[in-house]
């Protein structure tokens, strides 16, 4: 038997190892199964309403005119926006701001008829809680339509009215056109779920393999200096590493298409990617990350210790990656250690082939980065598997 | 003075906090230095100079006017000028930018001659906020070039200048943005995601230090030497980790409103106090956990779940009021619900502590949820099981 086919057997048999391990352990199949599954399916449940709607404002109406009470009457028409109720002045509309009953009050001034009727501009003063943004957002748009809205209705009168020496327009002689990509509703679901489950693959993976990596440090204290077994002596660093990391992506096959192709499908969020695309991007983001969380599992000394080091890394690395603070905009220091982070990648090569319809050649960027990060963190397994071993090798001889 | 029957506990309590460097990692560390991440990551408050592109084809004196106006302004930088539209897509879609402006051919003939070309612009809304902030951008020159257009012809025809402009926008809503007028992302974020994350922190650190001792089988010896009582053996134990957790959500709030110099318009006792209370709360929502699941696994699973879905469910981006019924009411079972509603009103909105009364209120019913359930989890330190 050579050297090669000897190496290989090493790697199947860490391969099979590491799956019995896995198999047999309900910690480490809540967060490889239990964790990917359940999760996209109650973040849905949370956005799946996707818009802010019928958010109620309230009107202090100095002018009360018919003129006022149509703009009200229009305001509160819109999607975004519920006439709450109207209030006797700005003290009481902010009482019942205080109170959260409105989240916005829209001031109406007393020339506000006379101004429209003299053909004089008339500002309209609306004042938004900001508490959340999305609340502000929806106001905001809602009333730029609204006063979009208003100007070709007032403006065409005024027109006719002064005469036609005005050229022959109703409203503006430019059109202007917008077109919405990716997350063509603007909805929160469709554009917060195709990030958040790329990162879920990422983290629940992670999880796994640290609480695998606590258990085996507790082992190896049990047992020490008893018995010196470990798995990396008896088959070469290398071959171990990767059976592992083989083992973590086979498991992950069947959850990354439930999570990728599935989940989007079920809940009706933007879906337009190449399967082929996402799925070879996904091989070395799975790569990736597992030799990322073997890396990690390293520093784990009891099981539950995943707990403490892993679960509030989500959060930064939702950061790092991009979905909410834009990439272009970090300082430097965070920019580059994102870069460091697979799910930043997965992340933003996911995006654009799901929602925007790249091909993996457009999406090459995100595809080498990936490349480079597996090759890099197994090197890193690797040196640190050499360096352990040597240093529990010394600790045996004395 | 202390008790010599909280004396024990007390001392074994800080001993083992120090015995690990993790205990400091997790309860210092994490949160103060996530707290830096955020204040530095965001510290611009909003992403300025969106990457953007354009599609010229129009080449005019008008058509450069258009570019030089997305330029200017703050929130779009223009990286390229493509040669047609179907470059400019395949540049989003590889992600060198985030949307592009598209002048017609013959565009300054039209506009001029009143054929009314059309001005369009693509916003790649997959990145929620550099999408809509290159929307605003696109559209704000779009209708005031469409309306400079306008004016001038008007102008032209005779028309006053004021006159004119009150034609183009008869009614103009100015809206103002109360506490936080910059919208700045960093003040929206920090205030409502650092407590969320300290709040997770304390769930789990409480979690893993009780159950600690159930997996070790030494909960009987700490039961012991809190004379059999529960209620003296917790107090040891958690009192410490709440002297250090009040300091680090002291000096959070001392980074934030001191350092940052985020809006707090309301009194700094208020957020002392549900600070204070919040620490508490947490606390108990991890004691709760651990007594019903005495096993440190899933007892730190629950925990896990429950504070990374905070995130989401305790509404600090997408409205409670939004959501559906049966996932809403989750909201109020989180303690940071609560320091957040009290944030908004006592720093960003500065109303008066009348209005957040029922918020430190539920802050308190936390610890007495939590003692209900002590009998269990004596139970289970009495004859410690450990699964792993």
């Amino acid at each position: 038997m050579n050297g090669i086919t000897k190496w290989f057997i090493q790697l199947g048999k860490a391969f099979r190892q590491e799956m019995s391990t896995v198999i047999h352990d309900a910690g480490v199949l809540l967060f490889f199964i239990g964790l990917p599954v359940l999760y996209p399916l109650v973040y849905t449940a949370i956005y799946n309403p996707e818009e802010v709607r019928e958010i109620p404002f309230a009107v202090v109406d100095h002018c009360r005119s018919a003129e006022s009470r149509r703009l009200v009457r229009q305001a509160d028409a819109t999607s975004a926006m519920k006439l709450y109720d109207y209030a006797p002045d700005m003290q009481s509309a902010r009482a019942l701001m205080a109170e959260g009953k409105v989240y916005g009050i829209m001031e109406i001034p007393s020339d506000y008829s006379k101004c429209i009727m003299t053909g004089r501009q008339a500002t309209v003063p609306f004042y938004a809680e900001m508490s959340l943004l999305l609340r502000y957002r929806a106001f905001l748009s809602a009333l730029t339509d609204l006063q979009l809205h208003i100007t070709q209705e007032v403006t065409a009168g005024r027109l006719a009215s002064a005469g036609a020496a005005a050229p022959p327009i109703s409203g503006l002689p430019i059109n202007t056109q917008a077109n919405i990509l990716g997350d063509t509703q603007q909805g929160f679901a469709s554009f917060i779920m195709p990030g958040i489950v790329v990162l879920i693959l990422q983290q629940s993976m992670v999880l796994g393999i640290c609480l695998i990596g606590g258990t085996a440090a507790e082992r190896r204290r049990r047992n020490a200096p008893l018995a010196y077994s470990s798995d990396m002596a008896s088959h070469g660093p290398m071959a171990t590493i990767l059976g592992k990391a083989l083992c973590y992506v086979v498991f992950y096959i069947p959850v990354t298409i439930y999570i990728l192709h599935y989940i989007p499908t079920w809940f009706d969020l933007p879906h337009i990617g190449n399967p082929a695309d996402y799925l070879l991007l996904m091989l070395p983001f799975l790569l990736a990350s597992a030799f990322f969380g073997i890396m990690l599992g390293n520093l784990m000394r009891q099981r539950e210790d995943a707990f403490i080091y892993i679960v509030f890394t989500s959060v930064v690395f939702l950061f790092l990656s991009g979905l909410t603070w834009p990439r272009f905009a970090m300082p430097g220091l965070w920019h580059a250690l994102a870069g460091a982070i697979p799910a930043t990648w997965g992340v933003e090569g996911f995006i654009r082939i799901n929602s925007n319809g790249a091909t993996l050649a457009e999406s090459s960027e995100p595809f080498l980065w990936l490349w480079g990060l597996a090759a890099a963190y197994l090197a890193a397994c690797y040196a640190i598997a050499r360096i352990t071993a040597r240093g529990r090798r010394a600790n045996r001889s004395h | 003075m202390l008790s010599p029957a909280l004396k024990g506990p007390l001392l074994r309590g800080i001993r083992s906090l120090a015995s690990r460097k993790m205990y400091i990692f997790a309860m210092v560390a994490v949160p103060l230095g996530v707290t830096l991440f955020f204040l530095t990551l965001m510290g611009e408050g909003l992403p300025l100079r969106t990457p953007v592109g354009i599609v010229d084809l129009d080449h005019s004196q008008m058509s450069r006017q258009v570019t030089r106006a997305l330029n200017a302004g703050e929130l779009l930088e223009i990286r390229h000028d493509y040669e047609s539209y179907g470059d400019a897509m395949e540049a989003v879609r590889r992600g060198d930018i985030f949307g592009f402006f598209v002048i017609p051919h013959d565009f300054q003939r039209d506009a001029i001659g009143g054929d009314t070309p059309t001005l369009s612009f693509c916003t790649n809304m997959t990145y929620f906020v550099p999408g809509t902030l290159s929307f605003k951008g696109f559209k704000t020159v779009a209708v005031t070039t469409a309306g400079s257009v306008v004016k001038t012809t008007l102008v032209g025809t005779g028309m006053a200048d004021d006159t004119a402009q009150s034609l183009l926008q008869p009614v103009v809503p100015q809206v103002n943005p109360i506490g936080n007028p910059w919208t700045n992302y960093n003040i929206y974020l920090t205030n409502s995601f650092m407590p969320a994350l300290l709040q997770l922190m304390i769930m789990l650190v409480t979690i893993y230090s009780i159950s600690f001792e159930i997996k070790e089988g030494t909960s009987v010896e700490w039961l012991a030497d809190a004379r059999g009582s529960i209620i003296r053996a917790l107090l040891g134990k958690l009192l410490p980790q709440t002297a250090v957790f009040l300091a680090v959500g002291m000096c959070i709030l001392g980074m934030l409103f001191g350092f940052a110099h985020f809006p707090l318009h309301g009194s700094v006792w208020a957020m002392a106090l549900a600070m204070a209370l919040l620490v508490v709360a947490s606390q108990a929502m991890g004691l709760f956990f651990v007594s019903i699941l005495p096993n440190p696994r899933l007892a730190l699973s629950v925990a896990s779940l429950t504070g990374i879905l905070t995130f989401s469910i305790a509404a600090f981006s997408f409205p409670v009021e939004s959501m559906y019924g049966p996932v809403a009411i989750f909201s109020y079972i989180l303690p940071v619900r609560y320091y957040f509603l009290i944030y908004v009103n006592e720093a960003l909105n500065g109303v008066a502590l009348y209005y957040s009364r029922y918020y430190f209120a539920a802050l308190l019913v936390f610890p007495l949820v939590a003692s209900t359930m002590l009998w269990r989890l004596k139970r289970a330190c009495m004859k410690p099981v450990y699964v792993p």
